[in-house]
C-alpha cells in the first residue's frame, strides 16, 4: 500500500504525478524511481547509456514508464524498452501513455485543476473530451 | 478457530465439530457497500484470513503478467489497460487455481474475483453478497474520497459495470442473480457490525459445511 507518511517526491512531469495519484486511490504500492538500469558501455567498461523506469511497483513486480505521445520520443523510449528486455529479460516493464489518464480523472474527481494538467509540453490536450467531465 | 460456544447456541457437538471444520467464505459486493469493512469484520471475528488484493497479484504473478492485476485494479479504466486475451485468460486461470488453494487451506474470506463462481458447488462455502442502494454508495465514496456526490456516483456506476461485465464476460453470469449467493446483505441501515453478526450467525449455524449442489439440505438450519 502506498505510505502516507511518505515524503512526496519531485516529479519531473505532471503526468507522473497523476499517475502517483492513481496508484494511491487505488492503493498500489509504488516507488518512483528507484532503479537504473545500465543498457550501454563504453569499451572502458563505463555507463554510457541508462534507463530509470518512472515508477517500480513491488507488490505487482513490475516497473512502468510513463511515455509520451510525441512518435519520435516515443520510439526512443521503445528502442530503449527492446534494449531492456535483451539486458534484463526477466524485469517487467510496462509503458502507459500518458493522456489516457486525465479525462476520466476529471470524470472521477481525481483530479481538480484541469488546466494544471493539460497543454503540457508532451500531452496537448485531448480533442475526445467528455463534456460531463469539465 | 470459530469459538462454538458464541455462535453455536444450540450446544450440538455435531454442529460444533462442523463449525471448526476448515470453511471459506466467498464475498461479492459492490462499492461503497462497505464490504470489505465486512469482511474485516467477519474475519476478526471468525480469526479468518481475509485475502482481497493479494489474490489479484499472486495470480497475475503466478500466470507471468503482472500488468494484468493493474488492469483488474483498475476498475475504473483510468489507466487505459488493454491486455492481450491470452494474458488475461492465462490470469484468470490462476485467479482459479490460487482461489481453490486457499479454499482448500479453509478458515479463509475471498473477497470479490467470482469466488461465489468459481467456488459454486463446492462443499463448506459461504457465498455472501453486500448490497446498498446506488445513492447510498456514492454518498459513502464521496465522503471517504472527499470527492463530489457527482464524482463518486461516476465512480460507483463505473464500478458497477465493470464487475458486471467481468462475471458476464469470464463466467457467464449474472452478478446480481440471488441464486449465486446463499446471503444478500444490504447495508443500507446496517452497520458493518450489524452486517457481521448476521453473516457469523450463518457460519456458527453451519452452513459452509453443506454443499451448494446437495438438493436434500438447502436451508440454514
Amino acid at each position: 500500500m502506498s505510505n502516507p507518511e511518505r515524503r512526496v517526491p519531485a516529479f519531473a512531469h505532471p503526468a507522473e504525478e497523476m499517475f502517483a495519484r492513481i496508484l494511491d486511490f487505488y492503493g498500489v504500492a509504488w516507488e518512483y524511481e528507484p532503479r537504473t538500469f545500465p543498457l550501454e558501455w563504453d569499451e572502458q567498461g563505463n555507463v554510457t547509456e541508462a534507463f530509470t523506469p518512472d515508477f517500480y511497483l513491488p507488490d505487482q513486480d513490475l516497473y512502468v514508464e510513463l511515455t509520451t505521445l510525441r512518435p519520435r520520443l516515443a520510439s526512443h523510449k521503445n528502442r530503449r524498452l527492446r534494449r531492456m528486455k535483451e539486458l534484463y529479460p526477466d524485469i517487467n516493464v510496462k509503458l502507459f501513455k500518458r493522456r489516457e489518464m486525465r479525462d476520466l480523472m476529471l470524470k472521477y474527481g481525481l483530479l481538480q485543476e484541469a488546466g494544471r494538467i493539460q497543454g503540457t509540453a508532451a500531452q496537448p490536450p485531448s480533442k475526445d473530451h467528455d463534456p460531463e467531465t469539465a | 478457530m470459530l469459538r462454538g460456544s458464541l455462535y453455536n447456541p444450540s450446544g450440538r457437538q455435531c454442529r460444533l465439530f462442523a463449525i471448526n471444520a476448515m470453511a471459506t467464505i466467498t464475498i461479492s459486493r459492490q462499492m461503497g457497500s462497505l464490504g470489505r469493512e465486512v469482511a474485516g469484520a467477519v474475519g476478526a471475528r471468525l480469526g479468518y484470513r481475509v485475502v482481497w488484493r493479494e489474490l489479484i497479484n499472486q495470480a497475475a504473478l503466478r500466470a507471468g503478467q503482472p500488468e494484468v492485476a493493474l488492469a483488474a485494479i483498475d476498475e475504473l479504466g483510468l489507466l487505459g489497460l488493454s491486455p492481450a486475451t491470452a494474458a488475461v485468460e492465462s490470469y484468470n486461470r490462476a485467479v482459479r487455481a490460487v482461489m481453490e488453494e486457499l479454499a482448500a487451506g479453509g478458515n479463509v474470506i475471498l473477497v470479490g474475483r467470482a469466488g461465489q463462481m468459481i467456488l459454486r458447488g463446492r462443499p463448506g462455502v459461504l457465498h455472501v453478497r453486500i448490497v446498498a442502494p446506488e445513492r447510498v454508495r456514492a454518498a459513502r465514496v464521496a465522503r471517504q474520497h472527499g470527492v463530489s456526490l457527482d464524482a463518486a456516483l461516476a465512480q460507483v456506476q463505473a464500478s458497477d459495470r465493470n464487475r458486471r461485465d467481468y462475471l458476464k464476460r469470464f463466467h457467464h453470469c449474472r452478478w446480481d442473480d440471488p441464486d449465486l449467493y446463499d446471503l444478500i446483505v444490504n447495508t443500507a441501515r446496517l452497520t458493518v457490525e450489524a452486517a457481521a453478526d448476521i453473516i457469523c450467525s450463518a457460519v456458527a449455524r453451519g452452513m459452509p459445511c453443506v454443499a451448494d449442489s446437495d438438493p436434500g439440505d438447502d436451508t440454514i438450519s
